[in-house]
């Protein structure tokens, strides 16, 4: 692996300072991981399940053993981090020990000789912060280290070619951009300005990838099997059929069964919108299959002819899980969507800097990969503001790795050797001035 | 008049005609209105019953607790998946420092973690000294640099109100910094008593009543007059960054030193630009003051960052409804237990559960 190969070079050339950066982005549900030196070679993050699994032989597999298994079903999980947070530190510190620190490890890294950039969710919790920089210092020993507010990494990358901007220079940081990060336990909003997250502005949404799988979860087991012991099966099948609606009450219309007696005719033909879902069965498949809406098929297999293989058919189920961004308040949820967080965000900025954040919206995290979301939010948004404002919304090409790639731009840049502490300085202050040093940022320039 | 001795005497019996009626007008607020106006005279008591809360009941009030609960869950049932044995075995030796040994023990979750900061929290406000002595990672550490410490302090129990009252107290912290630094200068009299009229506006116009306020105040420090008279409001403003008015189309934002000028050069003219109906209204933009006290703000508690519906905006929109069996529109309830279904074909699927649940 390319980090490995940087971490050997630094060992060469010296230990102090430290040329190699291990960037870490902890995610809930993944991590990305991946090295950077200071001569350029840069590589791709390699993507960690950040869990420990057992399977229902009760065979246990930590962070990327995971890649070994074959048979998901009845997969039980226990995660260190809880609503994007590093909470469990005992399961933690086992998964980075097996990725990094121990000698078979593949991404092998004497933390004394690395720089350490790790980056944590916006409006974390004290306590939390200082257990994170205890463990980094005082168990691992890095050399130095920062601990940074992911969404604000993202303004590191070339953010006007995400747009598609003819642009001759590229500004590192981005002058201002308005960051939307859905990922795994919540969606938030940050405006940034020139790589320094606008505090009062940042708004969280509690839907992610989580909450949606689980109500996918739920509406499959009051409709047709009982998945409650199966969340990466029906992860999967959420990822490869949900998609965000444009036009929610017309594909309601298509998906209803109609009264009784007489069966709509969108309904018998599925109407493009129904999809048939192949689920594995632990012999010949391991993973689902999607598969186009063939109305005979369910008919017979319901009779009991044709039984090898279990299908679901998927309706209102495909659109109605990522609308729950869009409205929480379908299932109770007392929260605004994300267009209105996106204006609520705004509304604790001065009108002036509306008209930037608003050209440049970017998304990234994993929910964005449904097909259709970034347009739905562009026409939300747009309902939301004068008409003169341009409304934007780009996802970069790669939006789950797309805040390790600004973190590593990010580490290469003059600001990160402004905003790491180093070991030295840890122990000669404490853990209150780092968090201290962490919380006040950048600052300003002048 | 002379009306030839009849005496008109006011009857006694008043007619309830079925058209019309004159009745007190009582504002806009909707639960004194649906007091005093009921729609419709049959369903008054019924409704007045739950003015607070929108049709549900307690049952399934609690319902969608749990539901919601259960959603944000990690797993269905609670996995307790020990940490395997290493096969090396070459790191578990290893002895930690006391700190990190009290972390990796550490069986809280999350939740456990949010009670203790809002305990410390109260704590912090009720007893500051003794809050000082709980050798803990201070939330006030974080404020260290912040323009208004005693802000953070008072972030507390009320989630919503302290973090209004935060920002409030950081832009009156941003408007006083404003107000010193052009002490001299008296047209600082002519922006002072804008949010006034702002104020007087809210009586009439009861629909726009909290969002156009914050940003009123935020833009409150400088030019933030309506778009109109901008030209005259943002010289004065413009004086402490030493802005030359002339080239003021070029240079979007005004130069600053947090965000520098425009550079490149500017759209080719067209014919159309000083056609007033196609002129571009650009809002004023923020003083640096303001981006300063934006940019080095601290961050929100947990709490204060979750998005929440404002009482005015809770309302606003129905919520959807949907068939609880098959996901349609809810258009139908149970008579039973309330719960949602599209139509009859539905609606006996969910009979058999109703039944199973509440018995006849």
């Amino acid at each position: 692996m390319a980090g490995g190969g940087g971490a050997r070079k630094s060992r060469a050339v010296g230990p102090v300072p430290p040329t190699t950066t291990l960037v870490l982005d902890n995610g809930a549900d993944t991590i990305k991981a991946g090295f950077v030196s200071d001569d350029g070679s840069d590589d791709k993050p390699r993507i960690i399940p950040n869990c420990l699994a057992r399977d229902r032989h009760r065979k246990i597999y930590v962070g990327s053993e995971l890649e070994k298994c074959k048979d998901f079903s009845e997969m039980a999980f226990r995660r260190p981090v809880e609503k994007g947070f590093i909470v469990n530190w005992e399961a933690q510190k086992e998964i980075w020990d097996r990725e990094f620190f121990d000698d078979k490890a593949s991404q092998k890294c004497n933390p004394s000789e690395t720089r350490l950039i790790l980056t944590e969710q916006p409006n974390s919790l004290p306590s939390l912060q200082t257990h994170c920089d205890q463990v980094v210092f005082e168990e691992y020993g890095f050399a130095s280290y920062y601990r940074g507010v992911g969404p604000v990494f993202n303004a590191y990358r070339d953010i006007q070619s995400i747009f598609r901007t003819p642009q001759s220079t590229i500004d590192s940081p981005a002058e201002v951009i308005l960051l939307i990060d859905t990922g795994y336990s919540h969606t938030t909003v940050t405006p940034i300005l020139q790589g320094r997250p606008l505090h009062p502005a940042i708004r969280r949404l509690d839907v992610g990838g989580k909450l949606m799988t689980n109500y996918l979860t739920r509406l499959l087991s009051v409709r047709h099997f009982d998945m409650r012991n199966e969340p990466y099966i029906v992860n999967e099948m959420k990822e490869a059929v949900c998609y965000t609606s444009l036009d929610f009450k017309g594909d309601m219309e298509k998906t209803w069964k109609g009264t009784r007696g007489e069966k709509r005719e969108d309904y018998l033909s599925g109407a493009g919108i129904a999809k048939d879902y192949v689920l594995p069965d632990s012999h010949t498949r391991f993973h689902g299959v999607v598969r186009d809406y063939e109305p005979g098929i369910s008919a017979r297999a319901r009779k009991g002819n044709v039984s090898t293989e279990d299908v679901i058919t998927l309706r209102n189920e495909r659109f109605v899980v990522p609308e729950l961004l869009f409205n929480p308040s379908d299932i109770g949820i007392r929260q605004p969507g994300i267009a209105d967080l996106v204006k609520q965000s705004l509304l604790a900025l001065p009108i002036g800097l509306w008209p930037g954040l608003l050209a440049n919206i970017v998304v990234v995290g994993g929910n964005s990969l449904s097909e259709g979301f970034c347009q739905r939010l562009q026409t939300e948004i747009l309902k939301r503001f004068p008409d003169e404002c341009r409304v934007r919304v780009a996802r970069p090409e790669d939006p789950i790795t797309s805040t390790w790639l600004g973190a590593a731009n990010f580490a290469k840049h003059e600001h990160a050797s402004r905003l790491e502490v180093t070991k030295q300085e840890y122990e000669e202050h404490g853990a209150a001035w780092v968090a201290r040093k962490f919380a006040s940022g950048l600052g300003l320039d002048s | 008049m002379n009306n030839f001795g009849v005496i008109e005497v006011a009857s006694q019996k008043t007619k309830n005609a079925p058209g019309w009626a004159y009745v007190p007008d009582t504002g806009l607020t909707p639960a004194a209105a649906a007091a005093l106006q009921p729609l419709n005279r049959k369903r008054a008591a019924r409704d007045k019953a739950n003015v607070g809360a929108p049709d549900l009941t307690a049952r399934q009030d609690a319902k969608i607790r749990k539901d919601l609960e259960a959603l944000d869950r990690d797993s269905h049932r609670d996995a307790q998946i020990p940490i395997p044995p290493k096969a090396g075995g070459s790191r578990a030796q290893n002895k930690h420092t006391p700190n990190v040994r009290k972390i990796l023990q550490s069986q809280k979750t999350f939740s456990n973690h949010l009670d203790d900061y809002h305990a410390f929290l109260a704590l912090a406000e009720s007893n500051p000294q003794l809050a000082a002595q709980v050798n803990k990672p201070t939330p006030t550490t974080t404020a260290r640099n912040s323009p208004a410490p005693s802000t953070i302090t008072t972030a507390s129990t009320n989630k919503r109100s302290s973090a209004a009252s935060k920002r409030a107290a950081v832009t009156a912290a941003a408007e006083a910094a404003a107000k010193e630094e052009k002490a001299g200068s008296s047209k600082r009299s002519k922006t002072q008593p804008q949010p006034k009229p702002a104020d007087d506006d809210d009586d009439d116009d009861v629909e726009m009543t909290d969002a156009p306020e914050t940003t009123e105040e935020f833009t409150g420090s400088d030019s933030s007059e309506p778009l109109p008279p901008r030209p005259d409001t943002s010289t004065p403003l413009d004086s402490a960054t030493e802005t030359t008015e002339p080239p003021k189309p070029q240079s979007y934002p005004p130069d600053g030193t947090i965000l520098p000028a425009y550079a490149r050069p500017p759209p080719v003219p067209h014919p159309g630009d000083d056609d007033p109906l196609l002129v571009s209204r650009v809002p004023p933009f923020p003083t640096d003051e303001e981006l300063r006290t934006l940019m080095t703000a601290p961050p929100l508690s947990y709490t204060e960052a979750r998005a929440q519906w404002t009482e005015e905006e809770e309302g606003r929109y129905p919520v959807r409804r949907f068939c609880e069996v098959c996901g349609y529109w809810g258009r139908v309830k149970c008579i039973k237990c309330g719960a949602r279904v599209c139509a009859l074909e539905c609606l006996e699927a969910h009979r058999e559960e109703c039944l199973v649940r509440y018995g006849l």
